[in-house]
C-alpha cells in the first residue's frame, strides 16, 4: 500500500513535469484518491479514430506496480479489442505481460498504438473483429468512424 | 502460471475435470492461454448472443478466479519453504521411474538438503535471492557485499542508459540493498535465518526482490543484445526487445538459460544448476556452472574481488532444476 502510493506519487510528479511531452495524452489523477486516474487520449491520425478524444478510466490496485492498473474506455469505441459495452481492453500488458517497467503514461501510449493496430484475432468485440478478419476493412472503418463521430467528438450546437 | 500448478500438483487436474460443464469462466481460468484465444474459432450458434454471454465473464472475473486458485495453492507451498532432507524428494517420486529414484540417491551423496520454492514462474529468481542472501548471512563476506554493490551500481546505470525511467525501478533496487545490508551483520542488527525466511515468504519483500532481479536481468540482456540475440532467436523466435518484455520483465515469466546467464553476468555471481530428470542416457546427475564473464568496467573498478571469482569458481548459489522448476540445494 505504502509502496504503491509512493510510486504513484512519483508518476504524478513525472506527469506534471512532462506535461507537454506528449500532446496526445492528458493524464490526470483524482484529487482525493491517488488510486483513481483518468486520461483523455487523441485518436491516432490516419485511423477511423482520428479527430476523436477518448476518455480512459484507471483503477489502480494496492499491489501496483507489481499488478497492472485496470483500464477501460469510458468513451464508446468500435474496436476489435475493446468491449463494446464495458469498455474493457484486451491488451497483453494489462494482463499477463504487465511489468513495473510500464507506467500509466506508457500504458496510454500502448493503448493509442492498439487503436492504430487492432488485433482482430483476439477480439472482445466480435462484430468488429469479424469485419476485419473477413477482410471487410471498409465496413470496419465506416463503423469505427461513425462511433467516433457519435461518441468521441464534441456535439455541434 | 496455472498450467504449471497443474504440472506440480496433479490433483489440480481432477479439480479441472470436475469443473467441466460449469461456467465457461471457470474452465478458462484453469488454462494458461489468454482467454481471448477461446473466442477465436467457430462462430457462435444462431440464436445465442455471444456478446451477451461473454459480458458475464469479464477478464477481471477470470483473473480474480485465477488469483483465488493461486491463493489456495499458496497455503500449500510458501514462496520459500523450510529446509528439508534431500531424500524428501524420493517420497515425491515414489511411484515414479526407478531412474529418478536412483538419481536422487546419487544426488544425496553430494547434497544434504533441499529448500523448495513455489512454482509460480518466479522460482529461479526467488531461489537465487534466498540462496545468495543466506550465503551472505552465513559467510559475512564483506568483500562480496562490496563487490555486488558496485555491480548493482553498474546495473542501475545500464538501465538508465537504456532509457528506463529511474522511478520505475529504484524502489526495487533500494529494497534489495536493504535486504543485503540486513543479512550482512556488519551493520549491527540481530538478523538471523528465521528473519530471512520470514521476509522471503512475505510477498511485499520477496516479490520486490524478484522484480529487482528481473530488472537486472533485462538490463543485462538489452545492454549486450548482440551477444544474446542468437540465443533468443534460437529458443523463442522473438526479438530481444520482445523477449525481455514477455519473458523477463513480467512477474511470473519463467526463466531459462538466457536469464540465468544474464543474471549471473550482471551481478557477477556464479550459479550452479543441478539437473534432475528422467532421461536415461546417463545415470548421472549433471550440473552446469554459470560463471560470470569478466566485464571491463567491473574489473577496473573492483579488481580484487573479480580475481577472487577466478581463483575459486565453486559457486555458492546452487539450484536444483527439474523440468519447469527450480529449488534450492545445499551441498554436504
Amino acid at each position: 500500500m505504502q509502496s504503491s502510493r509512493a510510486r504513484l506519487f512519483k508518476e504524478y510528479k513525472e506527469v506534471q513535469r512532462e506535461k507537454s511531452a506528449d500532446p496526445d495524452i492528458q493524464l490526470t489523477c483524482d484529487e482525493s484518491n491517488i488510486f483513481k486516474w483518468s486520461a483523455f487520449i487523441n485518436g491516432p491520425s490516419e485511423t477511423p479514430y482520428e479527430g476523436g478524444v477518448f476518455q480512459l478510466a484507471f483503477a489502480i490496485p494496492e499491489q501496483y506496480p507489481l499488478l497492472p492498473p485496470q483500464v477501460r474506455f469510458l468513451t464508446k469505441i468500435f474496436h476489435p479489442n475493446v468491449h463494446f459495452k464495458t469498455g474493457e481492453i484486451c491488451l497483453d500488458i494489462l494482463k499477463n505481460a504487465w511489468s513495473p517497467a510500464w507506467t500509466l503514461q506508457s500504458v496510454c501510449r500502448a493503448i493509442i498504438a492498439l487503436m492504430a493496430h487492432p488485433e482482430p484475432d483476439s477480439p472482445l468485440n466480435c462484430d468488429s473483429g469479424n469485419l476485419l478478419r473477413s477482410g471487410d476493412h471498409r465496413g470496419y472503418k465506416s463503423m469505427a468512424k461513425m462511433y467516433t463521430k457519435l461518441a468521441a467528438m464534441p456535439k455541434k450546437a | 502460471m496455472v498450467k504449471n500448478l497443474v504440472y506440480f500438483f496433479p490433483h489440480l487436474r481432477s479439480m479441472q475435470n470436475s469443473r467441466e460443464g460449469e461456467s465457461p469462466a471457470a474452465e478458462l481460468a484453469l488454462e494458461n492461454k489468454p482467454i481471448t484465444e477461446y473466442m477465436v474459432g467457430p462462430a457462435p450458434l444462431e440464436g445465442t448472443n455471444f456478446d451477451e454471454d461473454w459480458a458475464c465473464y469479464r477478464d477481471d472475473d477470470v483473473i480474480r478466479q485465477q488469483d483465488a486458485i493461486q491463493a489456495v495453492e499458496a497455503e500449500k507451498i510458501p514462496l520459500v519453504g523450510d529446509k528439508e532432507h534431500i531424500l524428501a524428494l524420493a517420497e515425491e517420486f515414489q511411484s515414479g521411474s526407478p531412474v529418478i529414484q536412483s538419481k536422487i540417491k546419487l544426488l544425496s551423496e553430494k547434497y544434504s538438503n533441499l529448500r523448495r520454492t513455489r512454482g509460480d514462474g518466479n522460482c529461479f529468481f526467488r531461489g537465487f535471492m534466498f540462496s545468495y542472501l543466506e550465503h551472505i548471512l552465513d559467510s559475512q563476506d564483506g568483500s562480496e557485499v562490496d563487490r555486488i554493490q558496485s555491480s548493482i551500481v553498474q546495473c542501475k546505470k545500464a538501465l538508465q542508459d537504456l532509457g528506463y525511467a529511474e522511478f520505475t525501478f529504484e524502489d526495487f533496487f533500494m529494497l534489495f540493498i536493504e535486504q543485503l545490508q540486513c543479512v550482512f551483520n556488519g551493520h549491527g542488527d540481530s538478523y538471523g535465518h528465521d528473519e530471512l525466511l520470514k521476509r522471503s515468504q512475505d510477498p511485499s519483500v520477496s516479490n520486490y526482490v524478484v522484480m529487482f532481479l528481473r530488472f537486472v536481468t533485462t538490463g543485462e540482456i538489452r545492454r549486450r543484445s548482440d551477444f544474446y540475440e542468437p540465443f533468443i532467436l534460437g529458443i523463442s523466435d522473438s526479438s530481444v526487445d520482445q523477449f525481455c518484455k514477455t519473458a523477463v520483465e513480467p512477474m511470473g515469466a519463467e526463466s531459462d538459460q538466457v536469464q540465468i546467464i544474464a543474471l549471473s553476468d550482471a551481478l557477477g555471481v556464479p550459479i550452479r544448476v543441478v539437473y534432475l530428470d528422467g532421461s536415461t542416457t546417463s545415470l548421472e546427475v549433471n550440473h552446469h556452472d554459470f560463471i560470470p564473464t569478466l566485464q571491463d568496467e567491473k574489473t577496473q573498478s573492483n579488481e580484487g574481488s573479480e580475481s577472487k571469482i577466478n581463483q575459486s569458481p565453486e559457486p555458492f548459489v546452487t539450484l536444483l532444476y527439474r523440468p519447469g522448476h527450480y529449488d534450492i540445494l545445499y551441498a554436504k
